[in-house]
């Protein structure tokens, strides 16, 4: 008896040894690849930031921090602002109208739910070169909209929409909205009706319902789609170029002019750093909130949060 | 109050979930609504409640039509069978949610939750969230939530379904007596036949989105309305009858072609041969009965005698026909398979139906 | 009200696209809505333009090459994440999905200074990388997904039968997996296809993809030629998207 348990377990001790192996052959392929095309890149990337640049190129005997004080300047400061504010604007339209739709697409059929979603989704698979091409006939001078709108003679001179910051605000709210739609609805459509039918039993009106059951519970997954949308907002780059003008440049324009027409890359090394940094603090940040939200309420969160 | 449904039907799309329904239930009393699943049970509660509005039929509630008032507006509630607990409020919010709705003042309401969470047992749980309880307390926190308000009726759907056995048998008694001492009008949902018959003081067997019995849990279980209710009950023998002929006197027919049987009076008149069956529960059939101590009494051969605890089953034949008694316990310990023993049972036990 | 909201938000949503293909129709050298009179005229237009031409070609080239290698370096990742259940398992996904925290204009300009640097400016393989990247955390949600749905007695028992795992692995595992696989192909394609922000910031003159041709070109001029070669992108797109949604595939894709 004694020796089949010694055998038992010593044969259990070494397949879990083995079990640490026999995988890395699989994952190996694709770490080498993020390895070389993710993480060296970055990394390549951070190091020219902390390198002077010189008329002949990055000068890679030296190092500095000049290009860090340079973010401080006020001229980027407006640049910084005006990122903001555009994607502040289109997060604050997304926010209020993810409500709406989500639960007016949840109320649906499963199946007309999921032609609603694939209508919100599929645009954002053609590529938004294309998507700037219909805003720019949309809102230009002569375009759709202005035809339209004085037609029925609500303006009788053309709207200025296009090269202002109104345009790419339009043109990035249904671009970038899917992501806030998506998860609020998942999260909506995950929670157990009866907590709706208990609450209306129980007293709730409709509105009351929505106030005191539906939001607390799917505020989480609202909160981390806004995030997302935000940092889209914060780093597109065709709409605001084609629709925004050179005199509208938020921080992705200005990234291209500095490593692809000035070739600066230390500096643009650090841009990018920065933004990165951004970014991740953000995420950060949006995570914290989700989570802080759900667990003071003991509850387990809704959607993991990525 | 009282609760009144007539004529109810329900549809989702072509699948015909109640095809109208009637029943009452007095004031006070503990209704219990039994049938096998998707036979509409639950979709006739959460029609009562105003979950769904009804294609058809109307509601009353001591005696007033609420058959378009707003769920939020019946001061109805209902425990659901996954306890429907909001998952962000404490157990002292959950059970103050009804009291929030009606606007009460918070002393009030801090006072009436305080009685429903005693009523089940529970004051020190207060600060508990529903993650952090057992199913047994969550169940008991929805049952404190829904009794906060007073409600005019209250709603059980299959809510002991998610205990264990033990935690079941208690909150079956512990809600009997609750809603006993409360003298709420009390509508349960269930499939479990025990649960029906240990609970309630009347029953309504549902098949196929009908009502196909109303009546006590003996009722139900002695004289069934039809073959379904009786089978879904417990078990039975089913014995084919032919050459059925009677009055109100009483009734004859054959057994199986061969031997002669007294039965109830036929209160349902189908024409003499028609496809009739006589159904007798295992505990009316007497083994070792002398001549003349019941109407029918025939030579049988013992199977099988099993022995099941409490009691014993013993399978028989007579003739081709094989049947299924039940014996106390004790009583089967002098049978054994191959004994002959004579069988009898009375002509008023036992129901004849057309075999629906 | 929510109705009101819902159809703003959803014309919207599919306004600019739609627009584009209608416009792309229109008989006149200015932009007139096309309205009974639908012409041709504009495609065979961007169908004769080499440039565009030449950026479709390589753009399909591209995706094509870029979902092969992220299909199948994923696939064996994926299989080695469910079959195996390392201890690691939850960093490995979080390091396999890191992409989508990363901008696309911040890996752009890494990927920029990274290509140039190793002398690779203006040659496939880059483009070929970065699409590898950016696509790879939608093809391992998605495969895990579609392995995870594979019940593992099956290799249990081919393995039981005499298979190696590797033999299990092909003549098993792999089709069953086909209708995933084929999915995620898809979608990665597409992805590529559609892929903006980074390829600008790649680009050199003689490598441009379909919709860098057309940023450029747009950059310039907005004439009804650029509108027929969007509306082929369009189509395209949406064929592509139909296909996906028919096979089922956006459900795995949104698993997590």
């Amino acid at each position: 008896m004694a020796v089949d348990a010694a055998n038992i377990s010593s044969a259990g001790a070494s397949a879990s040894r083995l079990r640490l192996r026999p995988h890395w052959p699989f994952i190996a392929p694709l770490i080498l690849v993020m390895a070389a095309g993710f993480a060296w890149p970055l990394l390549h990337v951070l190091v020219n930031s902390f390198h002077p640049n010189t008329p002949q190129g990055l000068d890679a005997e030296h190092w500095t921090l000049t290009n860090y004080r340079r973010l401080a300047d006020p001229l980027y400061g407006e640049i910084l602002l005006r990122t903001l504010r555009i994607s502040a604007a289109v997060t604050a339209i997304s926010a209020v109208a993810a409500y709406p739709v989500a639960l007016f697409i949840a109320r649906l059929s499963p199946r007309a739910q999921s032609w609603m979603i694939l209508a919100y989704v599929s645009p954002w698979l053609v590529n938004t070169v294309v998507k700037a091409l219909g805003w720019t006939l949309l809102l230009r001078s002569n375009g759709v909209i202005n035809t339209a709108l004085r037609a029925i003679g609500l303006i009788e001179q053309p709207l200025r929409l296009l090269l202002t910051e109104t345009g790419v605000v339009l043109a990035l709210v249904p671009g970038h909205f899917m992501f806030v739609l998506l998860p609020l609805w998942t999260a909506i459509s995950a929670l157990d009706p009866a907590l709706s039918w208990a609450a209306g039993t129980l007293g709730a009106t409709p509105a009351g319902v929505f106030r005191r059951i539906v939001l607390p519970l799917t505020l989480p997954a609202l909160i981390v789609g806004l995030v997302i949308n935000f940092i889209m907002n914060m780093t597109a780059f065709a709409i605001p170029m084609l629709l925004g003008g050179v005199r509208n440049q938020v921080a992705s324009m200005l990234a291209y002019q500095v490593d692809l027409v000035s070739l600066d890359w230390p500096f643009g090394g650090a841009l990018a750093v920065a933004l990165l940094g951004f970014t991740l603090a953000l995420v950060f940040v949006g995570q914290k909130l989700a989570v802080i939200g759900l667990s003071s309420r003991g509850g387990k969160p809704e959607v993991s949060p990525s | 109050m009282s609760l009144e449904v007539a004529g109810v039907r329900k549809a989702f799309g072509s699948v015909r979930a109640l095809s109208g329904v009637d029943l009452s239930v007095p004031q006070a009393s503990f209704f219990a609504l039994l049938g096998p699943s998707g036979c509409g049970k639950t979709t006739l509660l959460r029609v009562i409640a105003g979950i769904y509005a009804s294609d058809a039929g109307k509601v009353a509630l001591g005696g007033r039509d609420i058959t378009q008032v707003p769920m939020h507006r019946r001061n109805m509630a209902m425990v659901f069978q996954s306890y429907a607990l909001f998952p962000h409020l404490c157990a002292f919010d959950n059970v103050a949610f009804g009291l929030r709705s009606r606007r009460l003042p918070k002393d009030e309401i801090r006072s009436r939750v305080a009685e429903a969470l005693a009523l089940v047992r529970l004051e020190h749980l207060l600060q508990r969230y529903p993650c952090e309880m057992s199913g047994g307390q969550q169940q008991r926190v929805a049952l404190a939530r829904a009794l906060a308000v007073r409600p005019d009726l209250l709603l059980l759907d299959e809510p002991l379904s998610n205990l264990d056995q033990r935690l079941r048998d208690e909150m079956r008694v512990e809600i009997r007596d609750l809603q006993r001492r409360l003298a709420i009008t009390t509508v349960l949902v269930t499939h479990d036949i025990s649960e029906a018959f240990t609970m309630s003081d009347r029953i309504g067997v549902m098949q196929e989105g009908r009502i196909v019995q109303i009546g006590s849990a003996e009722e139900i279980y002695h004289r069934p309305a039809n073959r379904f209710v009786a089978n879904f009950v417990g078990p039975i023998n089913e014995l084919p009858l032919t050459q059925v002929e009677g009055d109100a006197g009483g009734a004859r027919a054959l057994l199986a072609g061969q031997f002669s049987v007294r039965l109830p009076a036929l209160t349902r008149a189908g024409p003499p041969g028609s496809d009739l069956t006589l159904i007798l529960r295992p505990q009316a059939l007497r083994l070792g009965v002398e001549e003349g101590e019941t109407a029918n009494r025939y030579g049988a051969e013992v199977e099988d005698v099993v022995f099941l605890g409490a009691s014993s089953e013993c399978r028989l034949r007579i003739g081709p026909l094989r049947l299924l008694a039940a014996l106390p316990a004790g009583s089967g310990a002098k049978l054994a398979a191959g004994d002959k023993v004579m069988v009898g049972w009375d002509a008023a036990d036992g129901v004849v139906t057309d075999g629906r | 009200m929510m109705l009101a909201v819902n159809i703003v938000m959803l014309v919207a949503v599919l306004a600019p696209v739609l627009l584009v293909v209608w416009m792309s129709f229109t008989p006149t050298a200015s932009f007139v809505l096309p309205l009974g009179d639908f012409s041709l005229r504009w495609y065979r237009e961007a169908l004769s333009y080499p440039g565009f031409v030449d950026a479709f070609f390589l753009s399909a080239e591209l995706a094509a090459i870029a979902s092969l290698i992220t299909i199948a370096a994923t696939f064996l990742a994926a299989y080695g994440l469910v079959r195996f259940r390392p201890r690691g398992r939850e960093a490995l996904m979080a390091v396999f999905t890191a992409p989508l925290l990363v901008p696309a204009v911040v890996f752009g300009i890494a990927m920029l200074q990274f290509i140039n640097q190793l002398g690779l400016y203006n040659r496939l393989v880059g483009l070929v990388l970065a699409h590898v990247i950016l696509v790879i955390p939608f093809a391992i949600r998605s495969l895990v997904a579609t392995l995870g749905a594979v019940p593992e007695e099956l290799e249990w028992a081919a393995m039981m039968l005499g298979r190696s795992r590797a033999g299990t692995l092909w003549h098993v595992t792999l089709p069953l997996c086909a209708h995933g696989l084929v999915t995620a192909f898809l979608f990665s394609f597409l992805l590529s296809f559609s892929e903006v922000t980074t390829t600008i910031f790649m680009s050199g003159p003689s490598l441009q993809t379909l919709p860098v041709r057309i940023y450029n070109y747009m950059s310039d001029r907005i004439d009804p030629t650029v509108a027929a070669v969007s509306a082929l992108v369009v189509m395209i797109s949406l064929a592509l998207v139909l296909a996906l949604n028919l096979m089922g595939g956006f459900r795995r894709l949104a698993a997590r």
